[in-house]
C-alpha cells in the first residue's frame, strides 16, 4: 500500500513539475516547494550523517582522533555569520576549509593539468608509413597551440601597421584554435541533447510507465491548473 | 519569472515539447530494435578490465550523481559492475555527494541480479556519502580507516572481512568514478593518480565527456564510458540488457525530431536571408 | 575587534596551512619529519571534511530562515508554500535525528527512505531534466548557421548525433568511426588547453590566497 501511494506520488510530482514548461501554475508551485523542504531536510541530514561518522565515530575510537574537535568547533563558527558584530569569527571556519582546498589543488595541479597535458601534446611531426597518423598529429598539435593562443589575455602583438611575421602566426593560429573550439562544443552540443533526451527517457521508464494511471491523473490536474492560470491572467 | 509569464501557453515552443515527448514515449511502448555498434573507446575499457586487470583485486566506485544522471550513468555503473564481479574483484562503493545512499539503493533494487549471489562484507561494502569534496577523496586515498569510522549501516569498517587488507590507495586496482559533474574526475586524477599511480576509469554523462577526454588521451585515465550510448555499448559486450539499451530507439527518434528542427529552423534562416533587406545589409 | 583578529590573522592561517601543505609535498627532509607531515596533511584533509558537513548544515538553516521570513511578509499565496517548506525540512531532519538516537543508519530509517524514494527522488530528477524541452527548442531557433565558424559546429554536431544514435549506421557505415575520430583527436585538442586553463587557474588561486589578494571568501567587505 505505502509503496502504491509512493509510485502515485512519485509520477504526480514529476507531472506536475514537467506542467512549468507550458504556464507556471499553482501544482508546479506545490510541487518545487515540496521538492525545496525535502531536499534542505535531506542535505541537513546526509551532513549530519558524514559528520556522525568521519567525526564523532572516529573520536569514539580513540585518543589520536581527538584533533577532530578543533573542525567541529571551527565548523560552528559558520553561525556567527548571522550576527552582525561577530560575522567575522566565520572566517576562520571558511578561512581553513578553503586553504586545505586551495592547497590540494594547487600542489598537484601543476603535474596533472600542465605537464601532463604538455607530454601528451608533444607528438611526432612525422610517421613513417602512417599518413593518418601524421595527419592527426599535425592537428593535434595545431589545435592545442591554437587554444593556448586564442586564450593569451595578458599581451597580444602588435596590430597597427604592417603585418609582420609574429602577427601573422598570431592571428593564424587563433583562426586554428577558434575552429577546433568550435569542432569540441559542436561535439559538446550534440551530446548535450544525447543527455537531456537521456534523461528525459530515464524518467519515462522508471517513474511514469509504472504508474500510468497516476500519470493521466496528474496530468489532468496540471491541465486544469494551467487553465486556470491563463484565464487569470486574462 | 516575469519573461516566462508573458508566454502563450501554446506557442511553438509548447508545439515542440509535445512532440518531443511523442518522439520518445512511441519507441519506448514498441521497441524497433535498432543495431547499434560499438565504439573504441567502449572497446578499449572492456578490453582493459578483461586482459589487464588482475583478477580478485579490490576496486573503488565512487557514485557521483544525481538523480536525473541515473539514467545515463546507472546502465553504465551496472555493466561495469557485472564484468568485475565476473572477475571476482571486490568492490568497495563510496559516494562524496549526498545523493549517494540513495543512487546505492536504487542501483542494488535495478540491478539486483548482479547482488544477489555477493555478499555484502564480504565482495561489496558501501562507506556511505563523505563530505568534503577534494579533501575527502584526499583522504580516502591515505586511509580509508581514518577517514570514516563505520559503513553506511553503521558496521565498524575494521569488523568488515572484505576491508581487512583495504585500506589505501596502493590497495586498489582500479578507481570508477562515475559521476554527473567535471570536478570530480580532476579530484581523482590530481589525488589518486598523480601521487599514487591509481588506474582510473571514468564513467561521464555524454555532455561532460568531451570536455574531460585530455586527461584520458594524457594517460591519466584508462578509459572513459560516456552516457547512455556506452551504456548499450557495454551491455551489449557483458551480455546483460539494460536501461542503455532499452532507451536507444528512443534516443535515436528524438535525435531525428532534433535534427529536423535544425533543419527547418535553417530553412527559416536561408529564406529570410534572401529577401532583399531594404538597407541593403545581411542579418549578422 | 581589530581589524588583525578581524581579517589579517584569518589571512595568514589560510597562508601558512597552504604554503605548509605544498612545501611538505615537495621537499623530503627525513624520514620522522616527512612522517609527521604525513600525519598533520591527513589531519588537515579531515578536518576540511568535518568543516564542509558543518557548512552544508548551515546552508539548510539558511533554506529554513528565508522561508520563515516570507512567512513574516504575511503574502497570502506564499505563507502556505513557505510552511510546506519548513514543515518538510523539520520532519526530514527530525526524523534523521531519531535516527542517529536511536542507532540506526539515517539512510536506511523507514519513513526517511519511504520520503527520498518517493517524493525527492522524483522531484529532483524531473528538476534536473526539465532542460530537455529548452535544448528541444533551442536547437530549432538558436542553433543556425549565421556564419562560417557556426557552420563548423553544425557539420560537427550533425555528425556527432548521427553517429551517436543508430541512425547514423542506417545512413552511411562510417558515421560511428568518424565520431569517434572527431572524439580522439580534434575534440581532444581543443579541450587539452582549457584543461590545463584550469590547472593555471588553480596554480593562480592558490597563490592569490597566499599573497592575500583573494579575498571574496572573507564574504562582507569592511
Amino acid at each position: 500500500m505505502i509503496e502504491l501511494i509512493g509510485g502515485w506520488l512519485a509520477a504526480v510530482m514529476i507531472v506536475w513539475i514537467y506542467s512549468f514548461v507550458y504556464k507556471d501554475n499553482v501544482l508546479y508551485r506545490l510541487a518545487e516547494h515540496l521538492f525545496v523542504g525535502t531536499a534542505a531536510g535531506y542535505s541537513i541530514a546526509l551532513s549530519l550523517d558524514s559528520l556522525n561518522r568521519t567525526a564523532f565515530g572516529q573520536m569514539v575510537k580513540g585518543v589520536e582522533y581527538w584533533h577532530l574537535i578543533i573542525p567541529i568547533l571551527l565548523g560552528l563558527t559558520f553561525f556567527f555569520k548571522y550576527s552582525k558584530k561577530y560575522y567575522w569569527v566565520a572566517r576562520y571556519g571558511v578561512g581553513v576549509n578553503v586553504a586545505v582546498g586551495a592547497a590540494l589543488a594547487l600542489r598537484a595541479a601543476p603535474m596533472a593539468n600542465i605537464i601532463k597535458q604538455i607530454n601528451a601534446a608533444v607528438l611526432p611531426l612525422w610517421v613513417a608509413g602512417d599518413p593518418l597518423k601524421t595527419f592527426n598529429n599535425w592537428l593535434m598539435i595545431l589545435i592545442t597551440l591554437g587554444g593556448l593562443t586564442y586564450f593569451i589575455f595578458t599581451f597580444f602583438p602588435k596590430t597597427e601597421g604592417k603585418a609582420g611575421p609574429v602577427r601573422i602566426a598570431y592571428k593564424a593560429l587563433v583562426t586554428i584554435g577558434i575552429y577546433g573550439m568550435m569542432v569540441g562544443f559542436g561535439y559538446l552540443f550534440a551530446n548535450t541533447i544525447m543527455t537531456r533526451v537521456g534523461f528525459l527517457i530515464g524518467i519515462i521508464l522508471q517513474y511514469l510507465q509504472p504508474r500510468f494511471d497516476a500519470t493521466l491523473v496528474a496530468m489532468i490536474l496540471a491541465i486544469i491548473a494551467i487553465a486556470f492560470a491563463v484565464l487569470k491572467k486574462k | 519569472m516575469a519573461k516566462e509569464e508573458k508566454r502563450r501557453p501554446f506557442g511553438m515552443a509548447q508545439i515542440i515539447y509535445t512532440l518531443l515527448v511523442i518522439s520518445i514515449v512511441i519507441p519506448l511502448l514498441n521497441p524497433v530494435g535498432l543495431p547499434i555498434g560499438i565504439s573504441s573507446t567502449t572497446r578499449d575499457v572492456y578490453n582493459y578490465i578483461e586482459n589487464t586487470l588482475p583478477a580478485g583485486k579490490p576496486v573503488l566506485i565512487d557514485l557521483y550523481y544525481e538523480m536525473a544522471a541515473r539514467a545515463e550513468l546507472e546502465p553504465q555503473v551496472a555493466a561495469v559492475i557485472k564484468h568485475l564481479f565476473e572477475k571476482n574483484c571486490k568492490l568497495v562503493f563510496v559516494s562524496t555527494i549526498t545523493y549517494g545512499p540513495i543512487v546505492f539503493e536504487l542501483l542494488k533494487s535495478t540491478a539486483a541480479d548482479l547482488f544477489a549471489d555477493k555478499t555484502y562484507g564480504v565482495d561489496y561494502v558501501f562507506l556511505g556519502y563523505i563530505a568534503g569534496n577534494e579533501p575527502a577523496v584526499r583522504s580516502l586515498a591515505t586511509s580509508i580507516r581514518g577517514t570514516v569510522a563505520v559503513d553506511n549501516y553503521g558496521t565498524a569498517i575494521s569488523a568488515l572481512q572484505m576491508m581487512a587488507n583495504i585500506d589505501k590507495a596502493e590497495d586498489f586496482a582500479l578507481v570508477f568514478i562515475a559521476s554527473s559533474g567535471t570536478d570530480t574526475f580532476g579530484w581523482y586524477v590530481r589525488q589518486w593518480y598523480t601521487p599514487y599511480d591509481i588506474p582510473l576509469l571514468f564513467g561521464a554523462l555524454s555532455v561532460i565527456g568531451p570536455s574531460i577526454k585530455p586527461y584520458v588521451d594524457a594517460g591519466q585515465a584508462i578509459g572513459m564510458l560516456t552516457g547512455q550510448r556506452s551504456a548499450a555499448e557495454y551491455e551489449t559486450l557483458v551480455g546483460r540488457k539494460g536501461l542503455g539499451l532499452a532507451s536507444m530507439d528512443a534516443q535515436s527518434f528524438a535525435h531525428a525530431l532534433i535534427l529536423i528542427f535544425i533543419i527547418i529552423g535553417n530553412i527559416i534562416l536561408f529564406a529570410t536571408r534572401s529577401k532583399p533587406k531594404p538597407e541593403g545589409g545581411r542579418r549578422k | 575587534m581589530s581589524v588583525v583578529v578581524r581579517r589579517n590573522i584569518p589571512q595568514i592561517i589560510v597562508a601558512l596551512i597552504i604554503v605548509l601543505m605544498v612545501i611538505f609535498y615537495f621537499f623530503y627532509i627525513e624520514k620522522p619529519v616527512s612522517d609527521a607531515f604525513g600525519t598533520a596533511d591527513k589531519a588537515l584533509s579531515d578536518w576540511a571534511i568535518v568543516i564542509t558537513a558543518i557548512a552544508a548544515i548551515v546552508g539548510g538553516i539558511d533554506i529554513l530562515r528565508y522561508h520563515a521570513n516570507q512567512i513574516r511578509k504575511r503574502e497570502r499565496r506564499q505563507i502556505i508554500f513557505s510552511s510546506i517548506v519548513i514543515v518538510l525540512e523539520i520532519i526530514m531532519v527530525s526524523l534523521a535525528c531519531y535516527a542517529l538516537s536511536s542507532g540506526i543508519a539515517i539512510t536506511t530509517q523507514p519513513n526517511f527512505q519511504w520520503l527520498y524514494t518517493y517524493l525527492y527522488a522524483p522531484a529532483d530528477a524531473a528538476m534536473y531534466s526539465i532542460l530537455v524541452f529548452y535544448i528541444a527548442s533551442a536547437s530549432y531557433r538558436t542553433f543556425r548557421a549565421r556564419n562560417p565558424p557556426a557552420i563548423l559546429l553544425l557539420i560537427v554536431a550533425i555528425i556527432v548525433m548521427l553517429g551517436n544514435t543508430s541512425l547514423g549506421a542506417m545512413i552511411w557505415e562510417g558515421f560511428l568511426p568518424l565520431r569517434d575520430w572527431i572524439y580522439n583527436v580534434p575534440n581532444t585538442a581543443a579541450f587539452r588547453p582549457i584543461t590545463m586553463g584550469i590547472g593555471f587557474g588553480l596554480i593562480i588561486l592558490g597563490l592569490r590566497l597566499i599573497i592575500g589578494k583573494e579575498t571574496t571568501w572573507m564574504g562582507r567587505r569592511e
